[in-house]
């Protein structure tokens, strides 16, 4: 199978380094990042732990908070891709997002009232509903394309980006806005606390201490377009989705597989779609999520499907965003290649020396024209995305 | 591209695989049940559809299934009666075969026995194998752990729109060549969450029974179950029901969209009272089929009716709609047990964010 090129023109995208792209990446070369315990709830757990929160964002009453993060990067996305609501209109536009909280029937305060044997009303339920991630997002522009929302835990962002591009290949529709968003709640708080996967300290991905993940929230949303209307406008295309690839482990709900079986098999499927050459690969951003099983699986594929090739982690700098993690660091990945040079690991001093591989340690520029993504996920999910420089660097 | 639908796996109110559904459609009746709403502070019971997982052990050993939720396990049973139909049960280790799981709700009952185990304990007593089940796709990794399928796996939540939006995804996988087989499957599970929601929005004045072709009227009675299709390229199909020819997904669906009015279409309405006119509108001249009465409302329907269609296309004869007598869409509603004239048959969806799902099957 080879799969032709898809263009992406406009990206946009909010988390806690910075409220749209360029802050972000301010802030990622400038080793920035400020970790700190919940602001917005709280917890009875006798730890705090760090989490990498968007400050100053205000959301709609009538949406939760993901949606309305997601619906921030889009607006960005949309604009940087120079599309108007009138040439939108006449178009076929397709929505695909990727999030675990925006789909999840569950809310703290109507689930305590209901045991305690009141009669909750329905509000915050039926706020869910109105949130669905990508129909919001439909719904706000009117568009009348595919609208999906896919829910994979933390390949969601990267899974939604690989089938917007499928979308555009097949013609289903001429444009698709593509990425993810997922907010910060007390709920998966508790909840990666309780798998004990969660750092008391500032992430460390790869790092010989390592002990866990930071949570983080995050929308970001890539715009890609049909060649067709691309042509006609003549817009430039900022990246290009050369590949994609998807495999399950098939081996355990949380834990990835030792030998990482899944992400060699998407990540040798992704190479495949365009016939990428493995040496031309630039960089790497790895899902390094600071867990010792997640970074010694991935470190171990790496050193053996691409030695040589420099990587990092960015979750260092946003959390681990979880649904939003892939669309965030794919939109990042792309930024890299328009800059030619990828920021330092943060939160990487010692090497562990079980790791066969290290990451980068300080902003260091490159020459290549491709670079690679890849996210592992809850249910043995791995998905690769691989991004092409675009004209306009 | 043409996909063929080389098995089907059903579970709901109606029984368990496509020989009870079968039964089921031919009487016109199915076992309505109840649900107990007796511990959210509403000491009564509604009347639902429900699914009987029992049989999950005729594949599953017990033990294998000690921490799986309810959720999960009722896409377990739909995955393995979709792969004994199509003969593929005994084939092991299922390495080019992706997953695709649409759930309008999502794993509700897991969801909230989380919430609840930090809430009656604090914090600190939060239970990881509830919240590694709440995970959305906890089903479709069940599903590609126990059959060792190490293709994509994807699951999709986005209420009445999930199934359409999902089987567009498998239909991308294999006319791509990502995949040589799909299991594509919709669930949905009655959980107190559901069943007290349901209750207070529609309150508990039920009509006796459902009838989803009648506007203005309130009739509509939840349910739960499961249905999975075993999909493959036409050039890679055996002996199997029909060809899924098209899927079309969308927002803003006009009247006059369907272009073929001479096709038998399956419509979702399921007795909300919301959506009925929306159908009706749609239906406008067509003949059409609706089936929801035998297994009820729920986000996961579309993919029974396309189970259903399918058997119609595979046996040539029409179902009667049940309920169906009672009617006053602007179109003729297929009688029962005659042959099934048109080549296709197409299943039409509609959801509550404006967004369509037009199934479009034909004989193989």
């Amino acid at each position: 199978m080879t799969f032709a090129p898809v263009a992406i023109t406009g990206m946009g995208c909010i988390c806690a380094a910075g409220n749209n792209l360029n802050d972000s990446m301010a802030s990622l070369f400038r080793g920035m990042r400020a970790p700190a315990p919940p602001v917005s709830f709280t917890s009875n757990h006798p730890i705090d732990y760090p989490v990498f929160e968007v400050l100053n964002f205000s959301v709609p009453s009538d949406l939760l908070r993901t949606s309305a993060l997601g619906l921030h990067a889009a607006r960005e996305a949309l604009a940087d891709a120079g599309l108007e609501q009138e040439m939108l209109s006449r178009l076929t536009v397709g929505v695909c997002v990727g999030t675990t909280v925006g789909c999840a029937i569950s809310n703290e305060t109507f689930c305590r009232e209901l045991r305690s044997g009141r009669t909750p009303k329905l509000a915050p339920l039926e706020r869910v509903h109105r949130s669905n991630p990508a129909a919001v997002i439909a719904r706000e522009f009117g568009f009348s394309g595919p609208c999906q929302t896919i829910v994979n835990a933390c390949s969601s962002g990267t899974d939604a980006v690989g089938l917007a591009a499928s979308w555009i290949r097949s013609g289903v529709c001429d444009i698709a806005l593509a990425g993810g968003a997922d907010e910060l709640g007390r709920i998966t708080y508790i909840g990666f606390i309780s798998l004990q996967i969660t750092d008391e300290s500032p992430c460390r991905p790869f790092d010989r201490n390592r002990k866990g993940l930071n949570l983080g929230e995050a929308g970001a949303m890539m715009v890609l377009e049909s060649e067709q209307v691309r042509t006609m406008r003549r817009k430039k295309a900022r990246s290009l989705v050369l590949g994609y690839g998807s495999a399950c482990d098939a081996y355990h709900l949380t834990a990835p597989s030792p030998d990482g079986a899944g992400l060699k098999h998407a990540l040798t499927e992704a190479l495949a779609c365009n016939g990428t050459d493995p040496a031309a690969i630039a960089f790497v951003n790895a899902h390094g999520t600071g867990t010792p099983d997640n970074d010694r699986v991935e470190t171990r594929v790496l050193a053996e499907l691409l030695p040589g090739v420099p990587f990092l982690s960015t979750k260092g700098y946003t959390g681990h965003t979880l649904g939003a993690a892939g669309a965030i660091e794919a939109v990042f990945t792309a930024a890299c290649l328009e800059r030619g040079e990828i920021p330092a690991n943060a939160g990487f001093s010692s090497p562990d020396p079980e790791l066969e591989r290290n990451p980068v340690t300080e902003n260091t520029p490159f020459s290549g024209t491709v670079a690679l993504s890849e996210s592992l996920a809850f249910g043995g999910n791995n998905s690769v995305i691989i991004l092409g420089k675009g004209e306009t660097a | 591209m043409q996909i063929a639908i080389q098995g089907i796996g059903v579970v709901g109110g109606f029984g368990t695989g496509v020989t009870e559904m079968r039964q089921a459609l031919l009487t016109g009746t199915s076992n309505r049940a109840t649900l107990d709403l007796s511990n959210c502070g509403t000491p009564l019971n509604i009347p639902a559809f429900r699914a009987n997982i029992s049989r999950l052990t005729d594949y599953v050993p017990l033990k294998a299934l000690r921490r799986v939720d309810n959720f999960s396990k009722l896409a377990l049973l739909g995955a393995y009666l979709a792969l004994e139909d199509a003969g593929v049960l005994a084939e092991g280790k299922q390495e080019r075969l992706g997953v695709v799981i649409a759930s309008g709700y999502g794993a509700t009952g897991i969801t909230f026995a989380f919430l609840d185990s930090f809430i009656n304990d604090g914090d600190i007593c939060a239970s990881p194998t509830y919240f590694a089940n709440s995970v959305h796709n906890s089903a479709a990794a069940y599903i590609s752990i126990m059959l060792g399928a190490t293709g994509p796996s994807s699951t999709v939540s986005q209420f009445h729109h999930s199934v359409p939006s999902a089987l567009q995804t498998a239909w991308l996988w294999l006319a791509e060549g990502r995949v040589d087989r799909v299991l594509f499957g919709a669930v949905e599970e009655l959980s107190e969450l559901i069943g007290y929601a349901w209750y207070r929005q529609r309150g508990t004045a039920h009509k006796p029974e459902m009838t989803p072709l009648l506007t203005g009227v309130e009739s509509a009675i939840p349910g739960e179950g499961a249905a999975f299709l075993l999909l493959t390229r036409k050039e890679e199909a055996q002996d199997g029901y029909c060809l899924l020819d098209r899927v079309t997904t969308g927002r803003l669906l006009k009247p006059g969209f369907l272009s073929s009015p001479q096709d038998l279409l399956v419509l979702g309405a399921d007795g909300r009272i919301e959506k009925g006119g929306d159908y009706a509108q749609l239906a406008e001249k067509s003949t059409v089929a609706c089936f929801t009465a035998l297994y009820g409302s729920m986000p996961c329907g579309p993919a029974l009716d396309i189970a259903i269609a399918a058997l119609m296309l595979k046996e040539g004869k029409t179902f009667a709609s049940p309920g169906g007598g009672i009617c006053d869409f602007p179109a003729s509603v297929a009688a029962g047990g005659n042959i099934l004239e048109s080549h296709r048959v197409s299943c039409l969806s509609l959801s509550d964010e404006d967004c369509f799902g037009l199934v479009s099957l034909a004989k193989g």
